[in-house]
């Protein structure tokens, strides 16, 4: 049975490919997960030139409500920024920020076909051989986002100083549990107070920062390669330490206590990204990053609760992040702070 | 727990109807009926002790407060709405605590906040 948006994609890209004659979009589905987008797979089929084309595509359409709020059009030109450099991507295909066609913002990009996301599987078949090829490949990609050129994205979201990154990402998130906590949250005020108390150095360069690099968030394959670094929805400009920090917060072990991403020890971590990003990772500045990165994620699993509190959206995948990390994550934020 | 209990339980219920109704795409009944699974996985392992844990987590929190009273009324509702107040008062208490520089107290708050985490902690979980 085909799904009912097979027919409104069809008639948008129809539209928006006008030397193309007898398009046709068949084999969509919805892939698994994804709490801050609906991302489907699909195949489209044309004749252009008097040649028959296939070529299968990804659709990130916003839901009606999100565990976080972002604009459609930054996580776009985040992966244009990217796409054809280091950093590997998917190519960025359409745009649409309007409900008109499928009832909300989307954007149509090419699928990286034929690889994997899921930390449950890596971590259930891979050898520490192949998690170790993972890991320099991991934290050598975070490297070169680190010391990418920022202006690609000047122009869809803020510049901060240099010595105030840190306080617009620290204000941003305490004004979202502010709004969002259902419950008091004692661990994570207390986080907060120190870390404005203790702030961290400036900037060492401002950044593209992509906002939820961690394991799960990339394709690859069996033998430890990177095939393309998903979901930018939070990407923004800001201090490269802040990704090396959530890449190496504590709930993205996945369980493996000593292991950042569950891949590899933290020193090689960090000696792999100070490598490929010409950067320093100075430990204070640092610990002040992945305590922060703490509250983010508090952040962000409070507002998949509230999200379905309110009834934006009550779909399954907005509980399971608050029941599953919420207290996980004031353990991180113990954990990190000596009190665990 | 955050979303409470009843709700999730009700919206699940509402789930697995649609669900049992032709014409739901195949990876999205896979989807959802997958992560209704996991989440009352984590209900049927939080299930027996949540009433202990309030109980236990209220006495203490008092105890740091130097609150009298006890939990009377057993509801669920009644011990969260009682926890929420008493972890509110906490927040209050802890920032006191820092600026009188009475680390003492913040010793034992930061061991009740940790005994807290160890209540609540589900199997499953990362950390």
């Amino acid at each position: 049975m085909a799904h009912p948006l097979e027919p409104r994609v069809a008639a948008y890209l129809a539209g928006r490919m006008p030397g193309a004659a007898d398009l046709s979009v068949d084999s969509l589905e919805r892939i698994s997960g994804g709490a801050s987008r609906e991302t489907y797979r699909f195949r489209l089929s044309w004749t252009e030139g008097g040649a028959a084309r296939v070529r299968r595509m990804i659709l990130r359409r916003d839901p009606p409500a999100s565990l976080i709020d972002t604009e459609r059009r930054v996580e776009f030109e985040a992966y244009r920024a990217f796409h054809g450099t280091a950093v590997p991507v998917p190519e960025m295909l359409h745009l649409e920020e309007g409900d008109e066609a499928l009832g909300h913002p989307f954007f149509i990009a090419e699928e990286i076909a034929g690889f994997q996301a899921s930390p449950q599987m890596l971590f259930a078949a891979a050898s520490d051989a192949v998690l170790g090829r993972l890991a320099e490949r991991k934290w050598t990609i975070l490297g070169e986002i680190a010391k990418a050129d920022h202006t690609p994205l000047v122009d869809v979201v803020p510049t901060p100083p240099l010595d105030g990154c840190w306080t617009r990402e620290l204000d941003h998130w305490e004004a979202l549990i502010d709004k969002d906590a259902a419950e008091p949250v004692p661990i994570t005020r207390a986080a907060i107070r120190w870390l404005r108390a203790n702030p961290p150095p400036p900037a060492q360069r401002l950044s593209i920062v992509h906002g939820d690099y961690r394991t799960g968030n990339f394709l690859y394959d069996a033998e430890g390669e990177i095939h393309g670094v998903l979901d930018w929805e939070m990407a923004h400009l800001g201090d490269p330490l802040e990704d090396l920090g959530w890449s190496l917060q504590p709930v993205w072990t996945f369980g493996r206590p000593g292991r950042a991403g569950g891949l590899c020890s933290r020193d090689q971590a960090v000696a792999i990204w100070e490598r490929a990003s010409g950067l320093k990772a100075d430990p204070a500045a640092l610990h002040w990053w992945i305590l922060f990165n703490c509250v983010k994620g508090q952040g962000i699993w409070i507002g998949s609760a509230a999200a379905f509190n309110r009834g934006g959206n009550r779909a399954p995948i907005m509980i399971y992040p608050a029941w599953w990390l919420i207290n996980a994550q004031d353990r991180a934020m113990l954990q990190v702070m000596g009190r665990l | 727990m955050n979303p409470q209990v009843p709700s999730v339980l009700l919206e699940l219920a509402g789930l697995l109807q649609r669900n049992a109704m032709p014409g739901v795409p195949p990876a999205e009944r896979a989807s959802d009926l997958g992560l209704s699974a996991m989440l009352l996985t984590v209900l049927a392992e939080a299930w027996d002790g949540q009433a202990h844990m309030l109980v236990e987590e209220n006495r203490a929190i008092r105890a740091l407060l130097g609150e009298t009273g006890a939990d009377a009324d057993l509801h669920l509702s009644v011990l969260q709405a009682e926890n929420n107040r008493l972890r509110a008062a906490l927040i209050d208490r802890h920032a006191r605590a820092e600026a009188e520089g009475d680390t003492a107290l913040q010793d034992r708050i930061w061991a009740e906040l940790a005994a807290t985490t160890e209540r609540r902690r589900i199997s499953t979980a990362p950390v």
